[in-house]
């Protein structure tokens, strides 16, 4: 689902935040992206959400050369993927309702199916109380679970989530963790998670992938957090 | 997939629903459009008048050409009529018999010489008329060589001079115009460039989540429509019972009948939908330029 090929990224002001990533992301899977502050995580991200064009290599989701697309062509390419963003990214004129139809209006989709599926991501994701209210109205949880909502209505293939739990106190952090298991169990959808929250990654172990100064340090399969110095 | 109308149709509430959720915005912008437009109108009504008093004096332009009295034949009317036609910048060139010219002289001077009536001592005449004001002099001493000709005479020096004034002012008005018309699209792309500026995070958003760039441009660029006409209103509404107010009071004229006024239906009218139009094209104008600017920012 996820191939990233000798990917190099650096940065105008000289930062080398990837160097030379190889790595392959099955569908269906479910990983972790650890790794401490400046590691490059948030450059992975940026590099499959089409944001950064790598230096060198090549990304590929979901069959896409992400690298590739023209600027005109990347929100068309956005609607394979679902992207939860650490600052919610709502738009805040909007109600919680309005936000998540407009990820399904602006694919076209007809008034009665979005309201449908708005409904039911809503009840996935328990805000269907709060469908009318406003982003501000709403706690930080309650805006991420929005966000995880507008990122899965659109039943993508792949949902990258930067940092879900940042923000979260440790008993909202596992609530959206079970969320996401839920999505990543019942629709298939490939999960790429970045997070350094410790205590989460060794109590739902999964695959994790350790980032640090740009390479990636460490794969596991049975998953863990590593201690870094 | 769903139809285009059904598109435009969520384009234009989400439009409407951006336009009272920033009402600030709106109202600012518009104000914007407002005072620009009313100078724009101003001068619109000035223009239109000008154009129309040069257009009158012209018409008045005609050259009389009094034949000899030799000249009686027919044959000698339709030669010296495809002789004045055959002139550079004479566009028409009417027949007026010694009979018709004697009309005239009564109609002007009284009802006296109504005893000439049947014999009349006037030579036959034409009204020739030239293409344009600058132009009478040159033709009139032309037609006074041609043979058969008495004499021929125009409106004189005056009313040359008045054109030339009305030709610069009309000519410095459309400049102004044009300049004013260069300000307001600066002014007012500038004002919903700032105001859309607040909303670059929720440009990014859009993509984030799948908008294509027409499709986030849409909504603003109506926006921007209405924005236009709504600063249009007020101008325009101005523009129409002020006109008709001036006219009124003036009499429909300054001073003279040369100086006839436009009839406010449908000169003023037609003030009012250029306005309308053109708040639309410069609010459409300035937020597709701004939303641009945007667009490019994030990948």
């Amino acid at each position: 689902m996820i191939r990233m090929e000798n990917v190099s990224k650096s940065y105008k002001n000289g930062v080398h935040a990837l160097r030379d990533v190889n790595l392959y992301i099955g569908e269906g899977e479910f990983v972790y992206i650890i790794g401490p502050t400046g590691s490059g995580k948030s450059t992975l991200i940026k590099l499959l959400d089409g944001e950064e064009i790598p230096n060198t290599g090549e990304v590929h989701v979901a069959g896409i050369d992400v690298g590739r697309l023209k600027h005109k062509k990347v929100p068309i390419y956005r609607r394979n993927i679902g992207v939860v963003f650490q600052d919610f990214r709502l738009l805040p004129s909007l109600t919680i309702f309005e936000n998540i139809a407009f990820a399904l209006e602006v694919i076209g989709l007809d008034k009665v199916t979005i309201r449908r599926r708005v409904r039911e991501v809503l009840e996935l994701v328990s805000l269907s109380e709060k469908a009318r209210s406003f982003p501000h109205e709403l706690s930080g949880g309650q805006q991420q679970r929005a966000t995880i909502g507008r990122a899965i209505a659109n039943r993508p293939k792949v949902l990258i989530a930067d940092e879900p739990t940042g923000n979260l106190d440790p008993e909202k952090s596992m609530e959206i963790m079970g969320l996401l298991e839920k999505i990543n169990r019942e629709q298939r959808t490939t999960i790429v998670m970045v997070t350094h929250d410790a205590q989460l990654v060794n109590r739902y172990k999964k695959r994790t992938i350790a980032l640090e100064e740009g390479y990636v340090v460490a794969d596991i399969q049975k998953g863990g957090y590593i201690a870094h110095d | 997939m769903i139809s285009f109308f059904t598109v435009l149709g969520r384009h234009i509430k989400s439009a409407f629903l951006s336009l009272f959720r920033h009402v600030a915005m709106t109202i600012s912008s518009s104000s914007a459009v407002t005072v620009t437009l009313i100078l724009f109108a101003a001068f619109l009504l000035l223009a239109g008048n000008i154009s129309k008093f040069t257009g009158n004096i012209e018409s008045d332009f005609r050259i009389h050409v009094v034949l000899n009295q030799d000249q009686m034949q027919q044959e000698q009317f339709d030669s010296m009529h495809s002789q004045l036609l055959a002139l550079e910048h004479v566009e028409k060139a009417e027949f007026s018999s010694k009979d018709q010219e004697l009309e005239l002289y009564i109609e002007e001077k009284g009802e006296a010489f109504a005893l000439y009536r049947g014999d009349s001592p006037l030579g036959n005449a034409f009204f020739v008329t030239v293409d344009s004001g600058d132009n009478i002099e040159t033709v009139t001493q032309q037609i006074k060589n041609l043979p058969g000709v008495s004499n021929a005479t125009y409106g004189g020096d005056s009313v040359s001079q008045m054109v030339d004034i009305l030709n610069t002012v009309r000519i410095g008005g459309l400049a102004f115009v044009a300049l004013l018309t260069f300000l307001a699209v600066f002014l007012i792309s500038n004002t919903i460039k700032i105001s859309i500026y607040a909303r670059n995070q929720e440009i990014a958003i859009m993509r984030n989540v799948g908008a294509t760039n027409h499709y986030i441009k849409m909504p603003f660029m109506i926006e921007g429509m209405f924005i236009g006409i709504f600063g249009a209103l007020l101008p325009c509404l101005l523009a129409y019972f002020g006109y008709e107010y001036l006219y009124n009071t003036m009499g429909g004229q300054i001073f003279t009948s040369a100086f006839r006024l436009l009839t406010p239906i449908p000169f003023g009218v037609e003030v009012c939908v250029v306005l309308v139009l053109f708040g639309a094209l410069v609010g459409i104008l300035g937020s597709s330029h701004a939303v641009n600017k945007y667009l490019k920012w994030v990948r």
